[in-house]
């Protein structure tokens, strides 16, 4: 059985992922894969990631996404998380997963204007 | 009214139609949704458990009822090898596979009772409730 693919939109260069179905684990596996080799192929700078349909994160699809903000980390982009119900955030916390190394916004819009503050200010610092 | 709803565990797509059943009959039985998050994320873990270690296995879930309290339990069964040294996977962190050693751990915080049986070579047995505030 193919693996539903999770699209990913650029603008600019940032692109974003919103995840509208549960996530069996294959499908997140290849999520990773699609992801990581998109900010390869776009030099993407920041990746937006909007979980604002799931209804269950549960440490199998936590810890992908840590490992995703981790992997991208260190291809130069950066990874912020948008979207978390109030439900799912309290049972990551409760699970123990507690994401302190991704970034998040309460919203798409919100991620959207953190990432960009972020990519304009390493643009005035004169990196790449 | 008692129900009772079974999910056989062979794949990774049967974890997400585990928990899905899990939490519609939460939501049938009046939990909130932050409860009916916590009972779908618990059998989210106890699923993948099963997938990882025994390969195949049952999720059950059903109603109960305590005096004048209402619950939901959760019946996990596999024949699988076993958990030879059940303190050990229940410390955060301890994991022997992919599962990130959180499952067992994680799921009995998201539950309010949590009881684990298993036998080398035999299977392992967890059955856990939650009960409606």
């Amino acid at each position: 059985m193919d693996n539903l693919r999770i699209p990913i939109l650029k603008i600019g260069d940032i692109l974003i992922a919103s995840i509208q179905v549960a996530l069996h684990d294959a499908s997140a596996v290849q999520f990773k894969d699609d992801l990581l080799q998109k900010i390869h192929d776009t030099r993407a700078r920041g990746v937006i990631i909007d979980l604002t349909a799931l209804d269950v994160v549960d440490s199998f699809i936590g810890r992908l996404i840590a490992d995703i903000a981790a992997m991208a980390g260190l291809m130069g982009a950066r990874v912020v998380l948008t979207g978390l119900q109030p439900a799912v955030a309290i049972t990551l916390v409760e699970l123990g997963l507690e994401l302190p190394r991704v970034l998040t916004a309460l919203n798409l819009e919100k991620g959207l204007a953190m990432m960009q503050r972020m990519t304009s200010e390493e643009s005035d610092d004169g990196a790449e | 009214m008692a129900q009772s709803k079974t999910a056989v565990i062979r794949s990774d797509l049967d974890i997400v139609i585990a928990r899905t059943m899990a939490r519609d009959m939460a939501k049938a039985l009046g939990f909130g949704p932050i409860d009916q998050a916590r009972i779908a994320t618990a059998v989210s873990e106890l699923a993948r458990n099963i997938f990882l270690y025994a390969g195949t296995g049952n999720v059950t879930v059903r109603d109960i009822e305590k005096g004048s309290r209402k619950g939901i339990e959760i019946i996990c069964e596999d024949q699988g090898p076993g958990i030879p040294n059940i303190d050990l996977v229940m410390q955060d962190g301890y994991s022997t596979s992919r599962g990130m050693g959180m499952g067992l751990p994680g799921a009995k915080r998201l539950m309010d009772e949590f009881d684990i049986k298993s036998k080398e070579g035999v299977g392992t047995t967890i059955v856990c409730r939650k009960w409606r505030t």
